[in-house]
């Protein structure tokens, strides 16, 4: 992927189409031209860093030209980039960075001048982590991470190139085209909207994270740049819509990340007469596994999350882990060619990657439906995770960072539906006897452990204890249902 | 309006949209509200709009950064510079 051969082949289009626009940011429209003498001169800033070949750096995931062609850099020097998201807790960043053996972190300014921070090696918090192979990758991106520690997920090279291969055949796509990069930069989203349309030599729209949720300024980026081609969480589409305007050069639109509401897909259309429409589905430890074109006008029912892309395979496991050869729900596992080979952290990939048939598949944790016809249907979760801006968030880790406050003795966090953003957190929390505790404290904790969505959006602080079920555990249906009938519980 | 009037407000404000109902004593006008994900980028849409309607801040034409959203503070300051003269 993100890979030496990659950034090749944006150097070439920056010798063969300099005047070709790469990237279009706020009023700045970057050429090929200036991409490369940006990561020209990053890379020789990086060199004088004398680095080993294949060091692992970190570069948080800022989203702007300076940051791609730093990457772009990283991938050209033989080193491997650990790309975090900015957002993320001071905490946690050192705590990833130490894991994946990081030795500088690493910011670029506008004009292409490089910071670079050494960072002190912890040995003892990078046991247990594999050292990544920059013969394999050199990118490694988190999952979502509702907890202080994200997980590590490399990047495979070959992987990256097998799927910027299969979406440039199933889409056809040109080096006409204009994508608009909606998603965070560290958000595997981006290995499609980024980084495979700048392999291309097409255009790449970036949405400024500050921005991203302005409707009107979002849709004059689409209309203005005349893009091609979107993919985003359906509160994209919710703006867009609400932007206004209509969207006609858009070829192909895709939704992910979320279950796309009936209300909002049935005013879809209009807006992008000349697009087709897909459902993709997939996660940052496999990448896109399942798509499904969908038609608009013709919504019957829930949305299926299609059948599995070229190339992938999926099976269906009861609850005693038995597959299911026919019809029947159960938890979704599957194995794609553009997979990681497994977590840093070693110890996580005996539960969640089995070996089958001469394949190594990848436990989901989703449940879902597969009908006698072959299509998948997502029902839920296995575990505690439930998606917030169509960020993958654990709610149980969640509730061990508020539990880990010395002054809280329990907490229970809830989804609460929204409808602005689908799904808020809100967090439940019985204070220990005698302390002082504010939920503002409480915030400023999470803040240092959690990322920003990962934050409950409401915090309700007693010294009651829990409702409890009759099992005796936290009546988390109790919680939510007060909620939401309005009397706070 | 002098600037303890605003900070009053755009306190008040605050409290009613991101706060309501939780114990806001020791909401300081140095309190951190980013990284305690009091305001997040919804809000800070939420925020320009109230900005712009009762301050008259010219939004469009000012670049503003997150650091200028992240305390009461800050927030007052920037209306403070941003107010239109007549307004003041």
């Amino acid at each position: 992927m993100p890979s030496s051969l990659l950034a090749a082949t944006v150097a070439a289009h920056g010798e063969n189409r300099p005047h070709r626009i790469a990237l279009h940011f706020n009023d700045q429209a970057v050429t090929y031209g200036r991409l490369n003498e940006l990561t020209g001169s990053l890379r020789a800033h990086l060199a004088r860093l004398n680095l080993p070949a294949g060091s692992t750096v970190c570069v948080p995931a800022y989203k702007n030209p300076q940051t791609i062609a730093l990457l772009l850099a990283v991938f050209h020097e033989g080193h491997i980039a650990l790309a975090p998201s900015p957002d993320l807790g001071s905490a946690a960043l050192e705590r990833l960075a130490h894991q994946a053996r990081v030795s500088h972190l690493l910011t670029a300014a506008d004009d292409g001048a490089l910071t670079a921070l050494p960072v002190r090696a912890e040995e003892s918090e990078a046991e247990g982590f594999a050292v990544p192979n920059a013969e394999r990758t050199r990118l490694l991106l988190t999952t979502s991470g509702s907890t202080g520690t994200p997980k590590i997920v490399p990047i495979e090279t070959a992987g990256f190139d097998a799927f910027a291969d299969w979406a440039v055949d199933e889409f056809a796509l040109t080096s006409d085209e204009t994508a608009l990069s909606y998603a965070p930069l560290n958000f595997d989203l981006a290995l499609l909207d980024v980084w495979t349309f700048l392999r291309l030599g097409s255009s790449v729209v970036l949405v400024e994270q500050q921005r991203a949720t302005d409707a009107a300024h979002l849709a004059a980026l689409v209309s203005r740049h005349d893009v091609t081609f979107v993919q985003g969480v359906p509160m994209m589409y919710r703006l867009l819509l609400e932007g206004g305007g209509t969207f006609a050069a858009v070829r192909h639109a895709i939704f992910t990340g979320d279950r796309m509401p009936d209300d909002l897909l049935r005013r879809v259309p209009p807006a992008f007469p000349r697009a087709a429409f897909h459902n993709v589905f997939g996660c940052t430890e496999t990448n896109d596994s399942f798509i499904h074109r969908v038609d608009p006008t013709a919504v019957d029912g829930p949305m299926p999350i299609g059948r599995p892309i070229r190339g992938t395979d999926a099976l269906v496991v009861d609850g005693e882990g038995a597959r299911l050869d026919a019809a029947g729900t159960g938890e979704l596992l599957v194995s794609t060619p553009f997979q990681t080979s497994g977590y840093l952290r070693q110890d996580l990939n005996d539960a969640v990657f089995t070996h089958l048939d001469g394949r190594v598949f990848y436990r989901t944790g989703d449940i879902v439906t597969r009908t006698a016809e072959g299509l998948y249907f997502l029902e839920g979760r296995a575990d505690w995770h439930v998606k917030v801006r169509g960020v993958r968030t654990n709610l149980q880790e969640v509730e061990n960072v508020i539990a880990a406050h010395p002054d809280v003795a329990e907490a229970v966090v809830v989804p609460l539906p929204d409808p602005q953003v689908g799904v808020r957190l809100h967090a439940h929390v019985t204070q220990r006897p005698g302390t002082d505790l504010t939920s503002l404290r409480l915030r400023t904790h999470l803040g240092r452990q959690l990322p920003r969505h990962a934050i409950p959006a409401s915090v309700y602080l007693t010294a009651a204890p829990l409702p409890r079920t009759s099992t005796g555990k936290p009546d988390r249906n109790l919680i939510k249902q007060n909620l939401i009938k309005g009397s706070d519980a | 309006m002098s600037t303890t009037t605003i900070a009053a407000e755009v306190r008040a404000y605050i409290v009613d949209q991101f706060l309501a109902g939780e114990d806001v004593s020791d909401l300081t006008g140095d309190y951190d509200l980013l990284d305690s994900g009091v305001i997040d980028s919804l809000g800070l849409v939420k925020m320009l709009g109230h900005l712009t309607s009762v301050y008259r801040i010219p939004v469009d034409d000012i670049d503003f950064g997150p650091d200028d959203f992240r305390t009461i503070d800050s927030i007052v300051a920037m209306i403070a510079d941003h107010r239109p003269a007549a307004a003041a």
